[in-house]
């Protein structure tokens, strides 16, 4: 009995020449957990060391975690891991309805324009997952994420697993010059935590900061228009006082949140439509042209009346918020 | 050709720049300035300054002038916090200040000098990669990366003031790899790591190899600004702490940095709070001017030089085995 050999014998996790690469991964992603858990077992039946603590715990966080990420920290693993999640809040949830995709360049660098709005950068998320199945050349958009999301606790790791980047100008020309199709929002901290009675009234775009990024790396802006997202999570009130030593922005106050707790924050199943506009080219302006600011705001309110008028043309199309 | 003279050679990065340079440049070409003598094999000439000292100013300026020095190497830094804070304030940002002007006074062409990518300061702002012309912030309650910043600061009041004096600064990403030891791999050492819950920032860690391999880079090489020295990838922090079979204890930042403290003023903790930042936000580099302007290309990503760290340290371990589900 004393014999019994302290690590159990297990098949090879992947075999040599065996399935498909797709079914593969997958099966390598099950086999760590489900071989973590009976190394646990295992080891609880020669009393716990620390060895196998740890190496549950790694081999637990390795099931849904690659061990290398690209250089801004986008993680091939997480982002499948939660692809299930995200795919059924797009089909089911939302049943997101794109229009215009074929806009967006099937190569090099554009810059995906939208407005935003529903608290938690949900648009976002949506707006890759539509590029990714529905383009035909399953364009990966690289979203900018406001500073709020990329400075807070939990959500600021998770964001940046899935690809998010930090909005600033170093991050948006790096990518855009590594010809990334990168989005951006940039109606920014006013646009995502707007009231109801606000929504669909686009918010002033920045200081132009998306165009200068588009002008300096000749980058065709792609104007988009998100409708459905604003109703996701209806702000009747922001509470500031709240918010403030909690280090937040704002503190929204919905119908469910902060009243139902965690339930608060599943958002309402409304009907989505995401529509592309006709890329406007910037090439011809040349990179000097980012710091002219006539041309600059020009252009920036080019764009905020062109995504103006996609979403005032789909809403007088809308007939209910939850069924399009 | 002039001499070059080495200070911080009892370093870790100091002296094996002295070896490897007595290897290359020979020994004949090589000064020793720093309180403890170089080891006695290598046979280069020493001669002892105490940066710490009033007229230590006054007395490089003699060392320089006598030894017809034409090139400083200074790497007179600590990489890991001190108690005795004003001990290395006359150190890091005085000394470097003595060394500065006994340079330009005795008309030494260039200065090499060793910093941190820490002295960017790790915010949550940050881009994805620093360049060298980002604005130094680093958080102002740290002593370790203050005197790092002065010593900074004064290195660009001098390349302003005296456009002869070619400075190099070469901030290196934190050290990871064989025979490496700070207050960073005692902490790795253990079993149970703490971090800040919530937060995953990429991290760089540089392997010696490659650090000693820009250091020799910037030598003799007619350059002057700051380039940052860091590994070819990054990787996140929990990614490396789960690599190295560790267990990630998650503490909520607002607790984290007064116990931090706290232990750090009674003895027992590694560092004061303010190294929080550093496990908080991100502070990643951007190796392409090195790469440009030095010839310097990393040959190990981050991980690599964590790997290398762990195979030095636990020779015997099947480290595949710690991180099987791959």
């Amino acid at each position: 009995m004393s014999s019994r050999p302290k690590v159990v014998p297990l098949r090879p996790r992947v075999d040599a020449g065996g399935a498909a690469p797709a079914s593969a991964a997958e099966a390598a992603r099950k086999d760590g957990l489900l071989v973590a858990i009976a190394r646990a077992v295992e080891a609880g039946r020669h009393g716990i060391t620390w060895e196998n603590v740890a190496a549950l715990w790694s081999a637990a966080y390795f099931s849904w975690h690659s061990e290398e990420v690209d250089e801004f920290g986008r993680d091939a693993k997480f982002t499948e891991t939660i692809r299930p999640l995200l795919e059924f809040l797009y089909t089911m949830w939302w049943r997101v309805e794109p229009a215009g995709v074929e806009n967006v360049p099937a190569e090099g660098p554009a810059l995906v324009v939208a407005n935003h709005s529903g608290v938690l950068p949900w648009d976002g998320v949506m707006i890759t997952l539509a590029l990714r199945h529905e383009h035909p050349a399953r364009r990966e958009c690289r979203m900018l994420a406001l500073d709020m999301f990329a400075l807070l606790p939990f959500l600021a790791p998770a964001l940046a697993r899935t690809g998010a980047v930090r909005a600033s100008q170093e991050n948006g020309e790096r990518l855009l010059r590594a010809g990334e199709l990168v989005g951006v929002f940039p109606e920014g901290v006013k646009g995502v935590g707007k009231r109801y009675r606000d929504r669909y009234r686009l918010a002033r775009f920045g200081r132009g900061g998306f165009v200068r990024l588009a002008l300096r790396t000749s980058a065709p802006i792609v104007p988009c228009a998100v409708v459905g997202a604003e109703e996701i999570h209806p702000v009747l009130a922001k509470a500031d006082w709240v918010g403030r030593p909690l280090g937040l922005p704002y503190f929204p106050i919905t119908p469910s949140f902060p009243l139902l707790g965690p339930l608060g924050v599943v958002p309402l199943p409304t009907k989505w439509s995401i529509d592309f506009a006709d890329p406007i080219a910037t090439a011809d302006y040349g990179p000097a042209g980012a710091d002219d600011p006539i041309l600059v705001n020009r252009l920036s309110e080019q764009v905020r009346s062109i995504i103006q008028r996609m979403i005032d043309g789909r809403l007088a199309r809308r007939r209910s918020v939850w069924f399009g | 050709m002039g001499r070059i003279a080495l200070t911080g050679t009892a370093s870790f990065l100091g002296g094996r720049l002295l070896r490897r340079l007595a290897e290359t440049k020979g020994a004949a070409r090589l000064l020793v300035v720093d309180v403890a003598a170089p080891p006695a094999a290598l046979d280069v000439r020493h001669r002892a300054v105490d940066l710490t000292e009033p007229a230590a100013d006054q007395r490089l300026l003699d060392v320089f002038r006598e030894e017809e020095v034409e090139e400083v190497l200074h790497f007179a830094f600590y990489s890991g916090p001190r108690r005795d804070a004003a001990h290395a304030h006359e150190l890091e940002s005085i000394g470097t200040l003595a060394v500065l002007a006994a340079a330009a006074a005795a008309g030494v062409g260039r200065v090499v000098l060793r910093s941190f990518t820490a002295v960017y300061g790790a915010r949550g702002q940050n881009p994805a990669f620093l360049t060298e012309d980002r604005p130094l912030q680093p958080n102002p309650a740290l002593a370790w990366v203050r005197d790092k910043l002065e010593a900074e600061q004064h290195a660009a009041s001098f390349a302003r003031r005296y456009p002869d004096l070619k400075i190099v600064v070469l901030r290196f990403a934190p050290l990871l790899g064989p025979r490496v030891h700070t207050f960073y791999t005692r902490i790795l050492d253990r079993r149970v790591v703490p971090v800040l819950m919530g937060y995953d920032p990429l991290v760089q860690m540089l392997h010696p190899d490659d650090a000693l391999a820009a250091a020799e880079a910037a030598v003799d090489r007619s350059v002057a600004g700051a380039f940052n020295v860091v590994p070819s990838r990054p990787i996140p922090l929990l990614t490396a702490l789960h690599l190295a079979g560790k267990i990630p204890v998650p503490v909520p930042h607002p607790v984290a940095y007064p116990a931090a403290d706290l232990m750090w003023a009674t003895g027992v903790g590694e560092a004061p709070g303010g190294f929080c930042d550093y496990v908080r936000f991100p502070f990643v580099a951007d190796g392409e001017r090195a790469r440009r302007d030095l010839g310097f290309a990393p040959r190990y990503a981050s991980r690599d030089a964590l790997m290398a760290y762990l195979g030095y340290r636990h020779p015997h371990a099947r480290l595949d085995a710690a991180e099987a589900p791959a």
